[in-house]
């Protein structure tokens, strides 16, 4: 098994990489458009806005084999990388991918809790659909979040948190899987949920 | 539901050895900060924080040495502090491991600091910590450890330290570090009340009890604590359990 963690210049993606070698792939940085083709399953751990992230992948000219990876690989979005995978934000009005239907939003305050923004900390995953990757599980475990922005609204939600308002906090279609946490600082949990990436058999 | 209140543990580290003298029980060698990060984390450690003491240029590459030991080692938030003075120094330790920096003295002499930190890795990353006395009805804020006071106020220092981008506030109160006698949740409400980023008590848990009321009389988002933990004098369960029981939301 060989996993491409992307590196597009603007996310600390060290401690993904980190925690996926703490369970024993061969884990290598894909920072070049070359570098997709030789992996067996991709990584995207995103930080910062959707904006400067779209952009930047454009620059390093990874933005279409990203695209192309996406559709053959199995794929893990983290945090950005779930974002990126719809097509607009209300953080930019640099599209995204356009994977997956529908727009990211800022976090609601529905109750008026005075929320503290951005969502940081551990909270909540409740299981809404069965899937692989939270195979040995268990519902309602804590997860590490730190978000301002959410998809509100996605058929293909596997898990949803609340957080103001209830939103997805994973989804899947396909070869495609992408969490809103960061597993890869969730603890014991989140090890258990890479380790289930690594494998997940499509 | 909402966010759980995050205990973390604070391990000083000197020259790459967790200081204070821990004695748990069955980890091989106590003073090694990634033995002790690990233990922390299977006890349910919400994230770890490292404070390397005296920090000084001689020994940064023994720190670089510990981030990466521990982050290697231990997959909760994991956020170091001690001696940041630069953009390179806060780019050197977020690349070794460190999941957040905590910047103090250096924020007060170079306030852009925290500007610049913020605006190339993020607000989440950067934790403004300040050293706070009691002075009269305010608070005054201290440098290099505690050792030199300023004309800022506590309060107005963090509204500025949150304006200039930091993701959280770190508040130590020195008349309650060490003393064990609860900590000063009148400091934490006044500052809960006037900021919107989180904030993290610090300085002077004794018992169970003054944990609870940090949460509920100060409104803190976050504990950190050193000797409690260090000693066992408290696990980080019972803190938990305790909450939970006043009705917070744990990760137990």
């Amino acid at each position: 098994m060989h996993l491409g963690v992307v590196d597009y210049g603007a996310s600390n993606i060290h401690s993904v990489a980190r925690a996926l070698e703490s369970l024993g792939p061969k884990v290598s940085i894909v920072d070049t458009p070359d570098k997709f083709k030789s992996v067996d399953k991709l990584v995207f751990p995103g930080q910062g806005s959707m904006g400067s992230c779209v952009k930047k992948l454009k620059e390093t000219e990874m933005f279409n084999p990203l695209l192309e990876a996406i559709k053959s690989k199995p794929f893990l979005g983290i945090c950005l990388g779930l974002q990126i995978l719809f097509n607009s934000s209300e953080e930019s009005t640099e599209k995204g991918l356009g994977v997956i239907n529908g727009s990211i939003t800022k976090i609601k305050d529905l109750n008026k809790e005075n929320l503290k923004i951005p969502h940081m900390g551990w909270n909540n995953v409740k299981i809404e659909k069965k899937h692989e990757l939270f195979s040995g599980i268990e519902d309602k475990q804590f997860f590490y979040f730190v978000h301002s922005f959410v998809a509100a609204n996605a058929e293909t939600g596997i898990t949803t948190t609340h957080y103001g308002e209830k939103f997805i906090s994973s989804l899947a279609t396909e070869n495609i899987f992408a969490t809103q946490f960061h597993p890869e600082k969730s603890g014991e949990i989140g090890l258990k949920f890479l380790e289930n990436f690594i494998n997940w058999k499509i | 539901m909402s966010l759980a209140v995050r205990i973390i543990p604070c391990l000083d580290v000197r020259g790459g050895r967790v200081v204070k003298g821990i004695n748990f029980k069955d980890i091989v060698d106590a003073g090694d900060p990634a033995e002790a990060a690990k233990r922390y984390d299977a006890e349910g450690a919400d994230e770890i924080c490292m404070l390397d003491i005296d920090a000084s240029f001689e020994e940064r590459s023994t720190t670089i040495e510990t981030v990466k030991s521990i982050a290697s080692q231990v997959f909760i938030p994991f956020t170091v502090g001690g001696g940041i003075k630069s953009l390179k120094d806060v780019d050197m330790l977020l690349k070794s491991g460190a999941d957040k920096v905590s910047i103090n003295t250096s924020a007060i002499l170079n306030p852009d600091l925290i500007e610049e930190a913020s605006k190339e890795y993020g607000a989440q990353c950067i934790v403004l910590a300040i050293d706070a006395k009691q002075d009269g009805e305010t608070w005054n804020v201290y440098t290099h450890g505690g050792k030199n006071k300023t004309e800022l106020d506590a309060i107005e220092w963090a509204k500025k330290g949150q304006d200039l981008g930091a993701g959280e506030i770190l508040m130590t109160s020195m008349d309650k570090d060490g003393t064990k006698s609860g900590f000063d949740n009148n400091l934490y409400m006044e500052l809960s009340n006037n900021l919107s980023i989180p904030v993290i008590a610090s300085g002077g848990a004794g018992e169970l009890s003054h944990l609870v009321d940090a949460v509920k009389l100060g409104k803190a988002d976050a504990l950190l604590a050193a000797s409690i933990f260090h000693y066992e004098e408290i696990s980080i369960k019972k803190v938990k359990q305790a909450l939970q029981t006043e009705g917070f939301e744990v990760r137990l």
